[in-house]
């Protein structure tokens, strides 16, 4: 049986490039950017000043709220400055810079290997949330909000969203390969935060190695099964994932948690492991360099605050001229100017491309194919909602359920005509979004 | 590390290689089994007329664009050649080339350009071409020659009662228009777009499963050979090139996958009425072209609901923990989650779909109440005025009448009279009264008889007949004739009546090439059908007249 949704599409997948190499081990050389804006929430507040010596793993900067992340430094050197640098977002934050002197002097780091029976819910969440974790799929939200719904005893279910659907993407898969022990103790370390909770490890099929070595170690596990979903994209995204192994659905302004459900990134999962089990903070993660312009495509676990152009490089560098650079993965990534931006808690791709897919083509009239209809994953009508975009029909768009749309990227990659509909709909979501704000 | 040219813009940032111009090339590849039979089939006259509207339809799209709308150019798309090579398809072999190159220049310019070009236009611009020329030229657009020899359509001849060889309609050896004929080429063409998956086959599935359901039932009241009579019709008639290849028209066809099915009931019942109930024997260009107009509407109520619509925060929940214990063994026993998805839609729509079947019926009541109001206001007026219909009738068959006397008002002795004419071969008709004619000098001069044929191209067909004591046919007149116009109506002509006048003791022929003997009349042109009928019928009048009068005979 397959586990999967409606609508989604087939694009090129690209993971051959690096999925079954070792991941490379990169010590930076250059200066470390630390955006004090890495996660969803209020920006950290820095604890270190120019001139101050920092150490790998030393706190420097803390959460200022409930909803936000602790930010640890990743080497050992001298805070330079504490002033705004462009990110992958596209906008200036808020950083700490930090020269590195290359000796990675450490903090040390103390392990806790008491039985998951005797660890408390509240060791495990101050672990985390000392640890600075975050969720590294991509959108940031700080995991130790995440672990703390209204209603913990509404949840049955932890998800590890090892689907890793991205087109390019590997670095979930390498984790899962190199580590999958750790990954699943951080996933039974979550389970035991909630009575009666079950584990499920959701993998696309297109990664039958990584299937089989977690079945294999988990042969009569009680708590996690590990099911295998159909390859396809987005069969990762939040509410698609939930309802392909759940059968529940959640729409827009429904959190996974009201359906008793929480999920997590792989990397989440390890890094959780490793903050409760190791003591270590989240300092470093895997990032897949990627593309056809790159001389050796490959995974670099590498640690925060690197600079990009360092990154291109332990991977061999350009092989050939880059026509684009995204930050992330082809489909929701963004595509960035510069390489000149720091790794930061959720980078989990840098992919560089020859070709621009996208200006290569002119958008022309919508000839009502359908086929936007067919993919959408949200069950909306992307076409329809371009339409009343571009009549700027706010309230046709709201009622056109304009805000189901995940902006996945499906209606654009199919639409034959080339018309840019994830742009048109995002940004009107974003404009909606922003308007409720005020 | 130099400076890097780099391109920005929104996610995503790869895109599919089909483009429009690869999805209509499908489709003009898909026609190419049709468009080569329909050459092979009607010879070089087909091939320069396909290549005629395909330039029309090009350039009027080319030179509307540049000088009109100075606008880039589209037609590199090939919806322009698409539209063009429909249209011809849709055309009678023999028709002069200038009316197609008038039908594709009316596609493309006031059907597509007109309301914005590709994409939309509200209706499909071949067929509504089509209908175009079908209304202005409708004589060469409704003549088919098969083998050198003018002859009627498949469907004509079974519409007619006649038979018709399936096997040669499913291969092609037919009349009809060029792309229509044969079902096995228009066959391949539509696996090629479904492997391609161009199209979907919901459409074209549902419209001809739909067809194929109310002729089978039809057929069955008739008493026809239901398998043989469905098949014929599925066959026939442009069904197959309009199911698959222009109901599924993108721009005018509902983009949402429940429109898509109520898009294929409307075309199959809109059909189904059409061709039977019509006076056109084919039917599928109106009915998609009508269809076409529904579009908005359909696609208005069947808007997708959005990925969780219903969800609930606190009831959802509440209702997946008494399921978890069950959920688990569920897991355990490998139940799809295809089939968990359809019991929550299910749950989900149930509310909204007895919503609508509801306003259906209270919408369908209403109408009905006001028809049956209607009906009962005007049923007075109505008997008055078929009265006087009759009367004129009479006065128009029978010169100088004082009284007209019915032999019998009784419904028995009618159908019993009915019953001797059929015997006699006259088997389509029956006869509905029979009068007895005194004249201003009060002497008994003839019968007034009125019968009906089923017989004729639209339906039935009601004729007054007067005839005198000596047998002579004195006047013909219609009660009720809705043959096509400009052909089988043209038996309403004194010149085509005349020709009955001042005979009898005969039994009448047609004659197509010129009416030689005495008891021969000249077939009214391109409505053979209708001459046939018309002639049986007063045929079957001058028998009850003698049967009764000159009994022994």
């Amino acid at each position: 049986m397959k586990f999967t949704f409606k609508g989604g599409i087939h694009p090129f997948e690209g993971k051959e490039l690096t999925m079954d190499k070792d991941v490379i081990e990169y010590m930076p050389k250059g200066d470390m950017v630390y955006p004090l804006s890495q996660h969803i929430g209020a920006p950290a507040t820095a604890l270190v000043k120019k001139g101050d010596r920092v150490l790998v793993g030393q706190l420097i900067a803390e959460a200022s709220g409930f909803v936000s992340a602790n930010i640890h430094s990743s080497v050992s050197g001298t805070v330079k400055a504490v002033e705004p640098r462009l990110t992958s977002s596209g906008s200036k934050v808020n950083s700490i810079i930090v020269e590195n002197d290359g000796l990675f002097e450490s903090v040390e780091f103390i392990p806790n290997a008491k039985p998951i029976e005797e660890l408390t819910k509240e060791e495990i969440l101050d672990a985390i949330k000392k640890a600075g974790i975050v969720g590294m799929g991509g959108a940031g939200f700080p995991t130790h909000v995440k672990l703390s719904p209204k209603e913990p005893d509404k949840i049955d279910t932890i998800i590890v969203n090892a689907s890793e659907c991205e087109p390019y993407l590997t670095s979930d898969y390498r984790r899962l390969m190199d580590e999958a022990d750790k990954v699943i103790e951080g996933l039974r370390l979550v389970i035991s935060m909630f009575e009666g909770a079950k584990g499920i490890i959701a993998v696309e099929d297109n990664k039958p190695k990584a299937i089989k070595l977690l079945k294999d170690k988990l042969v009569g596990d009680k708590d996690i099964v590990v099911n295998s979903m159909k390859t396809k994209y987005p069969e990762g995204a939040e509410r698609q994932l939930i309802y392909a192994n759940t059968g529940r659905y959640i729409n827009s302004k429904m959190l996974p948690a009201d359906v008793g459900c929480i999920v997590h990134n792989v990397d989440t999962v390890y890094a959780i492991c490793e903050a409760v089990r190791e003591g270590r903070p989240l300092i470093d993660r895997l990032v897949t360099v990627s593309g056809d312009a790159v001389e050796n495509p490959c995974n670099i676990n590498t640690r925060m605050g690197t600079n990009y152009k360092e990154l291109v490089e332990a991977a061999g560098g350009f092989k050939n001229d880059p026509e684009k650079i995204i930050a992330g993965g082809p489909m929701m990534g963004k595509a960035i100017y510069t390489l000149d931006i720091p790794a930061t808690k959720s980078s989990s791709a840098i992919l560089c491309m020859t070709k621009d897919e996208v200006s290569e083509y002119e958008p022309s009239n919508c000839i009502r194919c359908g086929r936007c209809i067919d993919v959408c994953p949200g069950r909306v009508m992307p076409s329809t909602l371009m339409d009343l975009v571009e009549r700027n029909d706010i309230d046709g768009f709201l009622k056109y359920n304009g805000m189901e749309c995940c902006e996945c990227g499906c209606c654009s990659y199919v639409c034959p005509a080339k018309r840019h509909l994830t742009q048109a709909i995002a940004g009107t979501r974003k404009e909606v979004l922003a308007s409720r704000k005020k | 590390m130099e400076e890097l040219n780099l391109k920005v813009s929104a996610s995503p940032h790869v895109r599919d290689k089909d483009t429009t111009s690869d999805i209509m090339f499908d489709v003009i590849l898909a026609l190419v089994p049709a468009t080569a039979f329909g050459v092979y089939q009607f010879g070089s006259k087909a091939a320069i007329l396909i290549l005629a509207c395909i330039l029309g339809a090009v350039l009027s799209e080319y030179l509307y664009q540049k000088f009109i709308m100075h606008k880039k150019s589209t037609i590199g798309d090939f919806s322009a050649a698409l539209t063009g090579l429909l249209l011809a398809l849709n055309l009678p072999p023999t028709l002069p080339v200038w009316m197609g190159v008038l039908g594709s220049v009316f596609a493309i310019i006031v059907v597509k350009q007109l309301f914005g070009g590709l994409g939309q236009n509200f209706m499909n611009p071949a067929l509504a071409a089509r209908c175009f020329l079908l209304l202005s030229f409708t004589k060469p657009m409704t003549t088919f020659v098969y083998d050198g020899v003018t002859s009627a359509t498949p469907l004509a001849v079974l519409k007619a009662g006649g038979e018709v060889s399936l096997q040669n309609m499913f291969m092609g050896y037919t009349g009809g228009t060029i792309g229509e004929v044969s079902t096995a080429a228009l066959l391949i063409g539509a696996i090629y777009l479904l492997i391609r998956k161009v199209i979907s086959p919901k459409i074209p599935l549902i419209y001809i499963g739909t067809f194929a359901a109310c002729i089978a039932i039809y057929a069955a009241t008739k008493n026809y050979d239901v398998l043989d009579f469905t098949l014929a019709h599925l066959c026939g008639g442009g069904l197959m090139l309009g199911a698959w290849f222009m109901a599924t028209d993108y721009v005018t066809s509902p983009i949402t996958s429940k429109g898509k099915i109520i898009f294929g009931i409307i075309l199959g019942l809109l059909t189904f009425v059409l061709r039977i109930f019509g006076s056109s024997a084919e039917g599928v260009s109106y009915a998609i072209i009508i269809s076409n107009l529904f579009v908005p509407l359909i696609e208005k109520v069947t808007v997708p609901k959005g990925f969780g619509a219903g969800a609930d925060i606190s009831k959802e929940h509440k209702k997946e923990k008494k399921d978890s214990k069950k959920a688990s063994d569920k897991e355990e026993s490998k139940v799809e989650a295809e089939e968990d998805k359809e019991e929550v839609k299910a749950k989900m729509d149930g509310k909204g779909i007895a919503k609508a079947i509801a306003a259906i019926f209270v919408i369908t009541a209403v109408m009905g109440a006001a028809l049956g109001l209607v009906y009962s206001i005007t049923k007075k007026p109505i008997e008055e005025a078929n009265l006087k219909a009759k009367e004129a009738a009479y006065a128009e068959v029978f010169p100088n009448i004082k009284e007209v006397i019915p032999i019998s008002e009784d419904e028995n002795f009618y159908k019993e009279i009915t019953a001797v004419v059929q015997n006699a071969g006259y088997e389509s008709v029956t006869v509905d009264e029979v009068n007895l004619v005194a004249n201003t000098d009060g002497n008994l001069n003839g019968a007034i008889i009125i019968v009906t044929t089923s017989d004729g191209y639209a339906g039935d067909i009601q004729l007054v007949v007067g005839i005198d004591m000596e047998c002579n046919i004195k006047g013909i007149s219609f009660l009720s004739i809705s043959e096509t116009v400009g052909l089988g109506m043209e038996a309403q002509n004194e010149e085509f009546l005349s020709q009955f006048y001042g005979k009898g003791f005969v039994e009448f022929e047609y004659s197509k090439s010129g009416a030689v003997d005495e008891n021969e009349v000249d077939a009214l042109s391109g409505a053979t059908i209708t001459t046939s009928a018309v002639v049986e019928a007063v045929n079957a009048a001058i028998y009850t007249f003698l049967t009764m009068f000159y009994k022994g005979v």
